[in-house]
């Protein structure tokens, strides 16, 4: 059953907004889980997550950051009222729902995205939560419903400097992470540290909180294929033993993760991803001429 | 009827080249015309079919004389003896385009086989494809279907959980017997190890297409992308249904418990053969998922999923070779594979044990550190030689290694349902394949662990009766 758009937006520089009729998934979604989504018939099954939802009118909201092919493809041959193939959800577990206390809930890029509903859950059961959302400037997404989600939304932002290029742009990011979340846990007392992000600043941010010796779950973003446990793509070691991402998590205890291996893992296909956005970019010229 | 004269030998099947097949996922034996076919039905000296020893190495129990003699009964008139072979296949069987090509038929229905005192066995499963592809190929299916569309009113619903060899054949029966039928499937394709992990060059995806086009003809609804204990629960389902039907396999792969078990490049034959049969990676960048496989590919393991996971590599340009830590006569893998990836130049190595996955300086793997093994002349519980290892090691390179070491049930749905169940994650079922849950059914890897489509099959089919007694039953009783 292919699922319909209901609407679709640019809501940031590479970062579209799809509102999408999925009611089996609409109806059981809680936040921290997500679904598969699988665009065209050609096309690869990717992870992504359901932002926001309503249970009646059968949708959910998916934004994406344009990274690679799929993404890429989706935003530029996508139009409101076309068809999804497959949206399979909801998968993994649900973020635990406690009074934590207060919590400092940390997006870098659009990972802030899967924040957002976590953090207003969090919010909505009595925690006092921090949200802290660090980008590039044209990058910003969600910050209205943030502020209006959570007790206080802090965005720092850095500039794209069109002379570097986009690796050392992300340092800066890193730095800036690091930065802020060392001035916030030295400033006030914070129970638990959650972020999403990619795995190097997952790390990065992790280092710093470890020195304050708080609590730290992270959302891990591993290579998955089906998302129901049946292949072990997204394995991770946690704890020292062999994890699957999609069933056991996506959360985990940033104190049992093993980075190295993550960060390592989420690179295999570099290569691969590359040449597909070539030949599509390759595909999208001929296509113009 | 005149005394039968025995023809000993067979009559083969030709074959693609070597040479040619190894570069392409196209089918490996290209099956019977016609005349060969029932010159090789001719060949079965028809026992009677309640002693036929075929039909009870069946686990289905198809009719195996009835659909040879119904072949060779019309030797002028093919379409016509098709249609009656494919009637009295389908009463029992409801894709023999699968069964005939992926069975292992040498230890079922070709085993017993009287013929196989004297000389070959009759070539049943060549025989019984055979009836499938050319009934597909006139169309001759699609006008046989109409005879086992049944009224469906007021019968009863039923939901199947899981598209997979178990799960079709019970919702298939249903429907035969004129049960509402709904499967669901948690993938974005039906057919289950049938999609995901069968080759194409052993089973055609567009054949298993064509085989799965009778669901929707037999009114049969497939809802994909629906992961039940997620989705929607068993106890959701039986709300809605009159009995609920678990044939969710066993799709989670055992990984070894070794160092450098996440290293780039070393893949689950689960995870390498989704990629390249359902999302279709080897045609990248036609197809958008990408596989990165090296030169020198190690599969670890010799099931049949090492020989679909070796020979596919080995078509995506790589040299491989099958490390396995027991003996050549020890291997599970059909016999007709072993032989296909030995002639396409799969190479073995046996009584070998991994022990550590060796990693470059870029965390991608380089070689694989084996124990070697001595076998005992003592036996294990299902009489394969005990193995000891010898502290004698051997190191292999590797650029990429796939672990086919065998599979077990997924646990979503035992989280999520409170059904009993063995420790090794399989349902417990009573004698009518009853899980400990009224009214919820299972059949096939959920309750064997990982075994063959044909068994997986069978317990569809029994499911499928004992859930029509049930159903009758608790009709009779409201």
């Amino acid at each position: 059953m292919p699922y319909k758009i209901l609407e679709k937006k640019e809501i940031a520089m590479r970062n579209i907004w799809y509102r999408i009729h999925a009611p089996h998934v609409a109806k059981k979604v809680q936040p921290g889980q997500f679904v598969i989504v699988r665009a065209f018939k050609n096309g690869e099954r990717i992870p992504l997550t359901p932002v926001m939802w309503d249970r009646d009118e059968g949708w959910i909201v998916l934004i994406t950051f344009i990274r690679g092919r799929t993404t890429m493809r989706m935003a530029n041959e996508l139009k409101p009222g076309d068809e999804i193939l497959n949206i399979a959800g909801p998968l993994g577990n649900p973020a635990e729902m406690e009074k934590f206390g207060k919590i400092l809930a940390i997006g870098a890029y659009t990972g802030i995205v899967e924040v957002y509903p976590i953090a207003k859950a969090w919010q909505e059961l009595g925690n006092d939560v921090t949200t802290l959302h660090v980008t590039f400037e044209p990058m910003v997404v969600l910050k209205d419903e943030l502020e209006e989600a959570v007790g206080r939304h802090i965005l720092e932002t850095v500039p794209i400097d069109p002379n570097l290029d986009f690796p050392t742009n992300m340092k800066n990011v890193t730095k800036r992470l690091t930065e802020k979340v060392r001035e916030l846990l030295e400033k006030e007392e914070y129970d638990m540290v959650f972020m999403v992000g990619p795995a190097g600043d997952q790390r990065a941010v992790f280092n710093v909180v470890k020195e304050f010796g708080i609590p730290m779950k992270s959302d891990l973003h591993p290579i998955m294929v089906d998302g129901t446990g049946m292949c072990g793509a997204c394995r991770v070691t946690v704890g020292g033993e062999v994890k699957f991402a999609c069933i056991d998590g996506p959360e985990f205890d940033a104190y049992q993760v093993n980075w190295d291996e993550l960060i390592a893992r989420s690179g295999y296909y570099t290569d691969m991803e590359q040449r597909a956005m070539q030949e599509y970019m390759k595909a999208l010229q001929g296509g113009e001429q | 009827m005149a005394k039968p004269k025995l023809i000993k030998e067979r009559v083969p099947t030709p074959e693609r080249p070597v040479e040619e097949r190894v570069k392409s996922f196209v089918e490996v034996n290209l099956g019977y015309d016609f005349a060969s076919a029932v010159k090789e039905a001719e060949r079965c000296i028809q026992c009677p079919p309640e002693y036929a020893p075929c039909i009870k190495g069946c686990p289905v129990h198809i009719n195996i004389p009835g659909f040879l003699k119904a072949l060779r009964e019309n030797a002028d008139k093919p379409d016509e003896a098709v249609k009656n072979a494919l009637r009295v296949i389908w009463n029992d069987n409801t894709l023999p385009a699968v069964t005939g090509r992926v069975c292992p038929q040498e230890e079922q229905c070709e085993a017993p086989c009287v013929m196989g005192k004297v000389g070959d066995p009759i070539n049943i499963g060549k025989l019984e494809r055979f009836v499938a592809d050319y009934a597909r190929e006139k169309g001759i299916d699609r006008e046989l279907l109409t005879e086992f569309m049944a009224e469906t009113d007021g019968k009863g619903r039923v939901a199947v959980v899981g598209a997979g060899p178990a799960g079709l054949t019970c919702a298939l029966e249903l429907a035969k017997m004129g049960y509402k039928v709904t499967i669901f499937e948690a993938l974005h394709e039906a057919g289950g190890v049938l999609m995901y992990g069968i080759p194409e060059f052993r089973l055609p995806k567009d054949i298993l297409k064509t085989e799965l086009d009778k669901l929707e003809k037999l009114g049969v609804e497939v809802k994909t992308n629906y992961i039940v204990g997620k989705t929607v629960t068993i106890e959701e389902l039986l709300g809605e249904y009159d009995a609920v039907f678990i044939g969710t396999g066993a799709g989670t792969p055992k990984l070894l418990n070794i160092p450098g078990i996440l290293l780039d490049r070393i893949y689950s034959a689960n995870e390498f053969l989704t990629r390249v049969n359902l999302m279709k990676a080897y045609k990248f960048p036609e197809y958008d998922t990408p596989i990165a496989v090296g030169k020198k590919v190690i599969v670890i393991g010799a099931g049949n999923t090492a020989m679909d996971a070796a020979r596919s590599a080995l078509r995506l340009g790589a040299e491989v070779t099958i490390a396995y830590r027991r003996g050549r006569e020890d291997m599970t893998a059909r016999v007709e594979e072993i032989g296909h990836a030995e002639e396409e130049g799969v190479k073995f190595e046996f009584f070998l044990t991994p022990v550590e996955f060796i990693g470059d300086e870029n965390g991608k793997v380089k070689a694989v550190k084996f124990e070697k093994i001595r076998p005992l002349e003592e036996r294990d519980k299902r009489g394969k030689r005990k193995i000891v290892g010898t502290g004698e090691y051997v190191t292999l390179e590797a650029d990429t290694v796939i672990i086919a070491i065998g599979l077990e049930p997924n646990r979503i749905l035992l989280e999520e349902s409170g059904f009993k169940a063995n420790p090794d994650g399989t349902l417990i079922v009573d004698e009518n394949l009853m899980t400990s849950i009224p009214g919820v059914f299972a059949g096939g890897d959920a309750i064997r662990g990982e075994a063959t489509v044909i068994l997986a099959m069978g317990d569809g089919k029994k499911a499928a009766k004992a859930i029509d007694e049930y159903i009758k039953g608790k009709k009779a009783n409201a």
